[in-house]
């Protein structure tokens, strides 16, 4: 087997060396729904196989849910598999990642989740320690790129070894920076060996109960892995010197705030859960007081304080004011936690009144404007109370100025479903906007409720044919597929328009727009034109459909 | 060795491809680094920025800590200033002067009054110098031309870099990169030695954006003759004069 790489020194985002990881570990499989900031790990595997030619298979997923049900599909099979997503992917896994941890992974299984703490591209900070808490499974958290790349080997070796699937937390900092790293020699593929006993992957009541009773087995095995990890190190430097428990990118900002400093602090680091307990209780017994350091929700403090109410030592953290409950850290924000002076920067008078904001905005002749400005035109003549549900993709800019067109973002796939509960709530009329790679994604189910309720709901689908937010990955269904898809879940064919949002087919779309307002029912007007910015690799993409099709 | 510096611009200005050079330079020259960057949503028109930070010990931390950076690099005139709270109180400003307007853009004399009191500035019309050197799209690397003697990095590596980025797309590009690098190099030797002669940088950024640089060094003659000429008690009046006027000048030699 011909893997096209040998021992050497590349420069990698965090995201790249989880995707070199992966393969160098000897993935035969990679799912992936894209979300900033997690979407280069299945990005650079494509890639990468694609240039090597290595038996790898994968597939941007219709959404995460599904690319985790083919991950555990591959690791019923005996093979390893990566699945990748964003923080709020797993939300959409939610089910299968939990009853999975309770089947257990055959072949290794890792998923590698990349949160957001500061919503640089997300609508929340949901930390994903949580979910392999609540799944018990082990999570590692790499603080550097080359922990990216040397935890995610580890990670599908522990997966195996103790038949856990394993989370990969990583966080936007570490995802979209680059270092140099060190990449190892390459494992080769497992041979297919299916799982043995099919009862562990049936979660009939009855089996679901034994495979829940080897999860919870599982767990001081699972400890104990915790407990030995050299990344949860463990240095004391004398009894009744303060301490500081340290996890993942904190690390980092805690070296550059601190220094020598450091020197006169018992000191844990955590970069592997389950939480190493003996360890925690070593640092709590040498030190008289603890401050606790970690990227995103105060997960470990919450643990360890037992919400605040434990008084035995003084801890300091985010629950307690000491570093800032939202947002990233940085240096600064310890340098402040530890009473150090934050360093002076150049001063320039009347900086202020020069520097406005800059938000992204859509593209210049992108066709979501022209949508907007027309659903703007046709939805005046009902007052200023009409609302617009909209959803998740580029053309939630359509918030902002100058087209203010939407009024909710909530979660992927929402739009369509929260217009049939203010529909039926009495609003009238009730709209709503998803993207064609949305809609794939989780907008067909609520589309097949309001087909069925025939609620009075108008769906714009802006089909653009490509998923643009995230850097241009290909769409699901595009142009004719879109309305033979929208027919298939029920919508009458009288009743699926297309228009072309453009200045020239303005009137056009307009009469369009207004003569199903006039409808009683569910309408489905598509907005059909491919993205400006994407145009090459759309027909790129296209025509690649076309050579499968023939 | 500890050197931060701050990549910024708007969407689409190629912000990344700068720090691809940079990095790819710093792993040549052996050096330690971490770079961090902006993706997704933002790089729709918004503001975007990457961190490099480059020393001779392994890096700990991705984000530059207030007043850490050493330069800050824009494309842009209004973008330099976003992120002067990252940088040291004797840190450099290297910027691009053609503004990139959105709504509520400040007015530009009122811009250029702040932006050129900067005290270490080097801002150039990197626009008008790429579009010289063959293509407006390296802009970009007239202003990595213009920051590279002050990165602790031979200008050599950056070159080369530079070459390795734009091979893939042919001789006229990647040449007419290498000129808009040099180009950029040529403005920042002019635009140090006429500071270290005591030329005020607030004097000198008016005239600085309306030099037509070519891609090897100001001969020593048009560097005394400018330092002169803007050192006379009339310097700041000939500057600000030049600067409203508009025209493009020759930095060999004294405008009639």
């Amino acid at each position: 087997m011909n893997f096209g790489v040998t021992m050497s020194e590349e420069i990698l985002l965090g995201d790249e060396a989880v995707a070199r990881g992966a393969i160098d570990a000897g993935i035969s499989c990679a799912y992936a729904y894209p979300g900033t900031p997690s979407t280069e790990i299945y990005q650079t595997i494509q890639d990468h196989v694609k240039e090597h030619e290595l038996p790898v298979r994968g597939l941007w997923s219709t959404n995460e849910k599904v690319a985790l049900e083919e991950g555990v599909g591959v690791s019923y099979a005996g093979r390893r598999c990566l699945v990748a997503m964003k923080h709020v992917g797993l939300n959409v896994a939610a089910d299968p990642f939990m009853n999975v941890a309770v089947a257990g992974a055959h072949g290794g299984l890792v998923l590698a989740v990349a949160d957001d703490p500061a919503m640089h591209s997300s609508q929340n900070e949901q930390d994903s320690r949580y979910f392999a808490d609540f799944a018990m499974v082990p999570c590692l958290e790499p603080g550097d790129q080359q922990q990216c790349y040397d935890f995610t080997r580890e990670a599908f070796d522990l997966s195996e070894q103790l038949q856990v699937p394993v989370l990969l937390r990583l966080v936007t900092r570490l995802a979209h920076s680059r270092a140099a790293v060190t990449l190892g020699a390459p494992r080769e593929q497992n041979v297919a060996n299916y799982v043995a006993d099919p009862s562990r992957f049936t979660l009939i009541p009855s089996n679901a109960r034994h495979a829940y009773a080897r999860l919870i087995d599982k767990q001081p095995a699972l400890q104990a892995y915790s407990e030995n990890h050299a990344a949860n190190a463990l240095t004391l430097r004398g009894e009744g010197k303060p301490g500081i428990l340290v996890s993942g990118l904190g690390w980092n900002y805690l070296q550059e705030a601190m220094g020598d400093l450091l020197d006169g602090y018992n000191l844990l680091r955590i970069g592997v859960y389950p939480l190493p307990v003996k360890k925690i209780r070593q640092l709590l017994d040498a030190s008289s007081e603890i401050w606790i350091v970690e990227e995103g929700y105060p997960f470990i403090e919450r643990f360890v304080s037992a919400l605040g109410l434990m008084r035995e030592r003084p801890i300091h953290g985010k629950l307690t004011g000491a570093l800032p409950r939202m947002g990233e850290l940085d240096s600064d924000a310890i340098k402040r936690c530890f009473g150090l002076p934050v360093n002076l920067s150049l001063q320039i008078p009347g900086l202020a009144d020069v520097l406005v904001g800059r938000p992204p905005r859509l593209c210049d002749k992108c066709p979501h404007s022209d949508a907007y400005i027309a659903i703007n035109e046709v939805i005046a003549q009902y007052g200023p109370g009409a609302r617009v549900m909209g959803d998740i993709g580029c053309y939630a800019l359509g918030y902002l100025a100058p087209y203010q067109a939407i009024h909710s973002c909530l979660c992927m796939g929402s739009s369509i479903g929260m217009a049939i509960g203010a529909s039926h709530a009495g609003m009238t009329p009730s709209l709503c906007v998803i993207g064609d790679g949305t809609f794939t994604h989780s907008g067909m189910a609520p589309l097949l409720d309001a087909a069925r309720d025939n609620t009075n709901i108008k769906v714009f689908i802006l089909d653009n044919s490509i998923v643009a937010m995230t850097g241009g990955q290909p769409t699901q269904v595009t142009d004719e597929e879109v309305v033979d898809l929208v027919a298939g879940l029920g919508v009458p064919r009288e009743h699926i328009r297309v228009v072309t949002p453009s200045w020239q087919k303005k009137e056009q779309t307009l009469a369009t727009i207004r003569e199903e307002m006039a409808y009683n029912g569910v309408s489905v007007i598509i907005a059909r034109r491919a993205c400006v910015t994407y145009a090459k690799q759309i027909k790129l993409y296209k025509r690649a459909c076309e050579e499968q099709t023939e | 060795m500890n050197y931060d510096l701050v990549l910024c611009g708007v969407g689409g200005q190629g912000v990344l491809s700068i720090a691809w050079v940079i990095d790819h330079a710093v792993h040549e020259a052996g050096l330690h680094f971490k770079q961090s960057e902006v993706h997704g949503m933002a790089q729709r028109g918004g503001a975007v920025s990457a961190f490099v930070r480059i020393s001779d010990q392994p890096v700990a931390s991705d984000l530059i800590a207030t007043g850490a950076a050493s330069m800050v690099l824009s494309m842009e005139p209004m973008e330099a200033l976003r992120y002067t709270q990252l940088l040291r109180p004797d840190g450099w400003i290297v910027s691009d002067v053609t503004p990139l307007e959105n709504d509520a853009y400040p007015k530009h004399d009122a811009l250029y009054k702040v932006l050129f009191s900067a005290p270490r500035l080097v801002v150039l019309d990197a626009t008008r110098l790429a579009h010289k050197a063959g293509t407006v799209k390296a802009q970009n690397m007239v202003v990595l031309g213009a920051a590279a003697s002050q990165l602790p990095l031979p200008t050599e590596l950056l070159e080369a870099q530079v070459q390795e980025l734009f091979a893939s797309k042919g001789e006229r590009i990647v040449k007419a990169n290498i000129s808009a690098f040099r180009i950029g190099a040529a403005a920042s030797a002019f635009a140090t030695a006429l500071l270290a002669a005591g030329v005020p940088s607030t004097v000198l950024a008016r005239v600085l954006p309306l030099l037509a640089f070519e891609p090897q060094p100001v001969p020593q003659a048009g560097v005394d003759a400018w330092c002169r000429r803007l050192l006379a008690t009339d310097g700041a009046q000939t500057a600000l004069r030049l600067f409203e006027a508009g025209v493009t000048l020759s930095p060999e030699s004294l405008p009639a």
